[in-house]
C-alpha cells in the first residue's frame, strides 16, 4: 500500500468538503460541483483539460440526449396516451392498477429521467385515483418507488448507471452494455412493486378517498381538493358600508379571516371573479368568499355584512361548469419555483386566487403572500375553467385536470418513437457508442419538429448536467493520486478477509447510506474508484463492485430526498415516517435483490 | 388616547417625569409590577426576572436562551397590560418591548450629568466619584443589556419620538411637552390600533409559552390568526405541535394557529 502523501490529503479534504457542503446545503449542490471543478486545478491535482472533461464525457452527453428524448416524448403526449389503455387493461382493483401503472411507469423511467416520468404521471395518477375512488396516498408512492427502481432496468434510466461506463474508464475496465443490467433492473421493479402489493396496508398510510365535491354532480375530470372544506358563501355589504370606516380591501379580509374572495362586484357594476388584493369593499355590493362558516359568520358579525343562505348573484358563474378549484402541483424546474406567490401574482396575471398552499404535511392558509414557492409545493386555485387552462399553457405546474391538446404535438408521436428505437438499435445492433446513439436520437427529434432546439435547451436540466460535470474530476484524482486506493486498503485493513458476496453486500449498504445524505451522482463518483480499488485488492470483480455502487445509488426510499420521492409527498399528503416505514422495507429487499441477482446473472 | 413608555438613564428624574405625567393625563401607571405579573403568570421566581431584565446575559447564558424566556415572559406581562390602553411606563426598555405596539409615544429622558451625581448623592450618601461611577456602571450595564438582546443603543434618538433633556427644561416642562404629543391624533387609539395591541398582547403570550423549549420560533398575529415561524428546519417537529394544541386549547383569542417552517421569520414577528 502507498504512503499517504499530501497530494492524497488534499483529496480526501476535498471529497470531505464536498459531502458537508451536500449535507448542511448552504450552496446548492451543482454549485459544489462547479467550485470543485475550479478548486482541483488550482490545487494541482489534476489538470486544466482534466478539470473540465466531465463538461464533454460522454455520460454528461448522454443525459443531456436522454433528457432532450424525453421531452420529445412528453412533448408528443405519446406518455398521456398510455395511461388510458392501461388502466382498462388493469381493471378495477387497486392492486392491479398498482402494478400496471407501476410496471407502465418503470418502462418509461428506464428510457426517461426519472422525475421527468414522474412529473409526466402524476396528473394522470390524481385522474385514476378520482375515478376509481382510491386513496391517491395508496397509489403514489408505489409508483413513484416504481418510477426510481424502473431506473435501473437499462443503463440509461438513471444518471449513476450513464455514469458508471465513464468511471470505469480510467481502469480500462470493459464498459457496460445498455441491456446488461435489464435482468437485474427488472428484478428490482417486481420486488418494489411485490412488497407494496402484499405488505401494502402495513406500510402505506391508510387515507381516504377524493369526494367527488359538495354537489356530487362534478365532471369525472375535474378533481377538487381532498382533506379540507371547500364551501363558498355569498354575502352582501349594507348601504352605508363604506362611512366611517377605513377603507377595506380584499387582502383584508383573507388576513382577518381566513377568507378568500373569489367572487364580487367591482365599480360601477362589474360582477368579477377572482378580483386583485387590493380591490375595496364597496357599500351595496355582493361578494363570495371561500372558507370555514365559523369565519364567515365572525366576519359578517364584526364588519356588518350579510350572510346569504345560498349563492344567489354568483350562482351561475361559479357552477361547476364554469369554475372550480384545482389544486396544482409544482413540478421541477418550474419558471415559479423560488419566487413569492405575491411576485408571481396569480390574480392579476391568470385571474385564479390561492386559496392555500400544502408542503412538507403543513397547510398555510394565513400571509401566503409571502411563502416562496418550492418544487413539490401544491397550491390551491380557485377560478373559471378558462382560466386554468391558460394557467397549463405556462407549463411549470401539474394539473389534475386534463391538459388541452393543443399545446401538445401528436402528430410527431410516431416520430418520437422512430428517433427512440433508432437511437436504441444503434447502440445495441450496431455498437454505437451511447452518447453519440443518443445525441442522434435528441438531434433527430429536433429536425423533425418533435420539439424545437430551444425547448430542447429549455428541457435540459442544467443542475444535473453541472452535478456531474464537476464530480466527474473529482473521482479523477481520486484516482490519479492514489486516495481511492489508499482508502480501499484502509478499509480493507478494518474490515478483514471477506467473501466477495459479503464485500459486495458491505459496497451495497455504503453505497445507499451515501445516497441518502448526499446526491446519488455524488456518490457514484465517489465510491466508484474506492470500490474498484477495494474489489482489485480482495481479489473480487471490480467490475461488479461498479455495478453495484451504480444500481444501489437508486436505493433512495427512506428519505424523501430523491427527486420524485419530494415530488409526490406533496400530492400523496405522505408524511417522513410514512417513507420511513416504506422505504426501510423495500431498502432492504433492494439490497438483498440485488446482490442475489448479480450472483445469479454474472456468477459472482 | 396613548400608549407612553418613558426610557431614561438611572437617575434621570424619569420615574418623576412618568408620575406627573400620568397624573396629568390620568393614566395609569406601571412599572415593576410587571414583574410580579410575569412572575404569578409563569412561575418564574421574581429575583431571576429582576435579573434578567437589569443585567446584560452572560455568555453562558447566551447559548442557553434563558435570558431571552425570561425577557419573553416580561413582555408577555407587559403587553397583556397595554392592551387596556392609556398607561405610562417607565422601566427598562419600554420602547423595545413595546415594539409593534401601535399609539405608543417612545420617550426618552436624559438628565446633565452633575444632576444625576447630586441625586445619586443625596440618595446613596455616596460621595461624588463613587456616584459617577456608580452612575457610569447603570449606564453601561443597560447598554450592554439592550445591545446584546435586541442589538440597539438605548442612547440612540432615533429610537424615540421625544427625547427631553433635563436641565434647563424642568420636569414640568417635560411634563407639557410629553402631554402635548400624547394627544395628537398620531397617537389616537383606533379600533384597529386596539386590535393590534391586542394581537400583539397575544403573539407575546404565545412566545413566552414558547421560549423555552423552543426558542428558534417567531410568533405573529393578526386579528387573532396567529403563526408560528420555524426558523431553519423543514417541518414542524411532532412536540412543537403538540405543544401549540395544548396552547391553542388553553389561550382564548386564537381563531386560527399554524406554522411556517424553512421561511425567513418577518422583522415583525415576536
Amino acid at each position: 500500500m502507498e504512503p499517504l502523501t499530501f497530494e492524497m490529503i488534499l483529496v480526501m479534504s476535498m471529497i470531505g468538503v464536498a459531502v458537508f457542503l451536500f449535507i448542511v446545503e448552504w450552496v446548492r449542490v451543482d454549485v459544489v460541483a462547479i467550485l470543485i471543478m475550479v478548486t482541483l486545478p488550482l490545487l494541482h491535482l489534476v489538470s486544466p483539460k482534466e478539470a473540465f472533461m466531465g463538461l464533454g464525457s460522454n455520460a454528461v452527453v448522454s443525459i443531456i440526449a436522454v433528457i432532450i428524448i424525453g421531452a420529445g416524448l412528453d412533448r408528443t403526449g405519446m406518455v398521456n396516451k398510455l395511461v388510458a389503455p392501461v388502466v382498462r387493461i388493469a381493471g378495477d382493483t387497486p392492486s392491479r392498477i398498482t402494478i400496471a401503472i407501476s410496471l407502465t411507469i418503470a418502462m418509461i423511467s428506464s428510457f426517461m429521467q426519472n422525475i421527468g416520468a414522474a412529473a409526466l404521471f402524476l396528473p394522470a395518477v390524481q385522474r385514476i385515483s378520482k375515478m376509481k375512488k382510491i386513496p391517491l396516498g395508496q397509489l403514489l408512492m408505489p409508483i413513484g418507488f416504481s418510477c426510481i427502481l424502473g431506473g435501473t432496468i437499462t443503463l440509461v434510466g438513471s444518471s449513476p448507471l450513464i455514469l458508471l461506463n465513464d468511471l470505469l474508464t480510467p481502469f480500462k475496465l470493459q464498459p457496460f452494455g445498455l441491456f446488461d443490467v435489464t435482468l437485474i433492473g427488472l428484478a428490482l421493479t417486481a420486488s418494489g412493486i411485490a412488497c407494496f402489493i402484499f405488505l401494502g396496508r402495513f406500510i402505506l398510510p391508510q387515507g381516504e378517498s377524493t369526494d367527488s365535491g359538495e354537489t356530487g354532480n362534478e365532471p369525472a375530470d375535474r378533481i377538487l381538493a381532498d382533506g379540507e372544506k371547500n364551501d363558498f358563501y355569498e354575502l352582501s355589504t349594507p348601504a352605508d358600508f363604506t362611512h366611517y370606516r377605513d377603507p377595506l380591501v380584499v387582502e383584508d379580509l383573507r388576513r382577518r379571516y381566513l377568507l378568500n374572495v373569489v367572487a364580487m362586484t367591482e365599480s360601477p357594476d362589474f360582477k368579477v371573479l377572482s378580483p386583485m388584493p387590493d380591490t375595496e369593499i364597496r357599500s351595496g355590493i355582493d361578494l363570495v368568499v371561500c372558507g370555514e362558516k365559523k369565519n364567515v359568520e365572525r366576519m359578517a358579525a364584526a364588519e356588518g355584512m350579510r350572510l346569504k343562505a345560498a349563492l344567489e348573484t354568483y350562482k351561475d358563474r361559479l357552477s361547476a361548469q364554469n369554475s372550480g378549484t384545482v389544486e396544482v402541483v409544482v413540478a421541477p424546474r418550474s419558471p415559479f419555483a423560488g419566487k413569492r406567490l405575491m411576485d408571481i401574482n396569480f390574480q392579476d396575471r391568470f385571474r385564479l386566487t390561492p386559496l392555500s398552499v400544502y408542503r412538507h404535511e403543513e397547510t398555510y392558509r394565513a400571509k401566503i403572500d409571502d411563502l416562496r414557492i418550492q418544487v413539490g409545493d401544491v397550491i390551491r386555485l380557485h377560478g373559471t375553467w378558462k382560466r386554468f387552462k391558460a394557467l397549463q399553457e405556462e407549463r411549470g405546474l401539474l394539473f389534475s385536470i386534463p391538459s388541452d391538446v393543443e399545446s401538445m404535438r401528436p402528430e410527431k408521436a410516431l416520430w418520437a418513437l422512430f428517433w427512440l428505437v433508432l437511437a436504441l438499435t444503434m447502440t445495441m445492433g450496431f455498437d454505437v457508442q451511447l452518447s453519440v446513439a443518443l445525441m442522434t436520437g435528441a438531434l433527430g427529434m429536433v429536425l423533425t419538429r418533435v420539439l424545437t432546439i430551444d425547448e430542447a435547451y429549455q428541457s435540459v436540466d442544467w443542475r444535473t448536467i453541472f452535478l456531474l460535470a464537476g464530480l466527474i474530476p473529482l473521482g479523477v484524482a481520486t484516482e490519479q493520486t492514489g486516495a481511492a486506493a489508499w482508502i480501499a486498503h484502509t478499509v480493507l485493513g478494518i474490515i478483514g478477509t471477506v467473501s466477495p458476496i459479503v464485500l459486495l453486500t458491505v459496497i451495497a449498504i455504503l453505497s445507499t447510506l451515501f445516497s441518502l445524505v448526499i446526491s446519488n451522482v455524488g456518490a457514484t463518483v465517489l465510491l466508484v474508484p474506492l470500490v474498484i480499488n477495494m474489489a482489485i485488492a480482495a481479489h473480487a470483480d471490480p467490475r461488479m463492485a461498479a455495478l453495484v455502487v451504480g444500481l444501489a445509488t437508486s436505493n433512495s426510499f427512506v428519505l424523501p430526498t430523491h427527486q420524485v420521492n419530494a415530488l409526490y409527498m406533496g400530492p400523496g399528503r405522505y408524511r417522513t415516517v410514512d417513507f420511513l416505514k416504506a422505504g426501510s422495507l423495500v431498502s432492504i429487499v433492494f439490497i438483498i435483490v440485488t446482490i442475489a441477482m448479480i450472483a445469479l446473472v454474472y456468477g459472482v | 388616547m396613548a400608549i407612553i413608555t418613558i426610557s431614561r438613564g438611572s437617575s434621570s428624574m424619569g420615574k418623576a417625569v412618568a408620575e406627573k405625567v400620568a397624573e396629568r393625563l390620568n393614566y395609569a401607571i406601571i412599572s415593576r409590577e410587571v414583574i410580579l405579573d410575569a412572575s404569578h403568570q409563569f412561575n418564574i421566581p421574581e429575583i431571576k426576572l429582576e435579573k434578567a431584565i437589569h443585567d446584560a446575559p452572560g455568555i453562558l447564558e447566551r447559548y442557553r436562551h434563558s435570558s431571552h424566556s425570561y425577557i419573553a415572559y416580561f413582555r408577555a406581562a407587559l403587553t397583556g397590560r397595554m392592551a387596556e390602553d392609556n398607561i405610562v411606563y417607565h422601566g427598562l426598555a419600554g420602547h423595545l418591548l413595546l415594539k409593534g405596539m401601535p399609539n405608543l409615544l417612545k420617550v426618552r429622558i436624559n438628565a446633565d450629568m452633575e444632576r444625576r451625581i447630586q441625586i445619586v448623592m443625596a440618595r446613596d450618601g455616596l460621595s461624588a466619584p463613587e456616584a459617577h461611577a456608580r452612575i457610569l456602571a447603570d449606564d453601561k450595564e443597560r447598554r450592554k443589556w439592550t445591545k446584546n438582546l435586541y442589538g440597539e443603543d438605548p442612547w440612540d434618538s432615533s429610537l424615540y419620538d421625544l427625547t427631553i433633556r433635563i436641565d434647563r427644561l424642568s420636569v414640568d416642562n417635560a411634563t407639557d411637552f410629553i402631554c402635548q404629543a400624547a394627544e395628537a391624533e398620531g397617537f389616537r387609539s383606533t379600533d384597529k390600533s386596539r386590535q393590534k395591541a391586542k394581537d400583539l398582547a397575544l403573539a407575546c403570550r404565545i412566545k413566552a409559552e414558547l421560549a423555552d423549549e423552543f426558542p428558534n420560533t417567531g410568533v405573529t398575529c393578526e386579528y387573532g390568526n396567529v403563526l408560528i415561524y420555524i426558523k431553519g428546519k423543514e417541518q414542524a417537529s411532532g412536540k412543537l405541535t403538540k405543544k401549540l394544541n395544548a396552547i391553542r386549547e388553553s389561550t382564548s383569542g386564537i381563531h386560527h394557529l399554524e406554522t411556517h417552517a424553512g421561511t425567513a421569520i418577518p422583522p415583525d414577528a415576536v
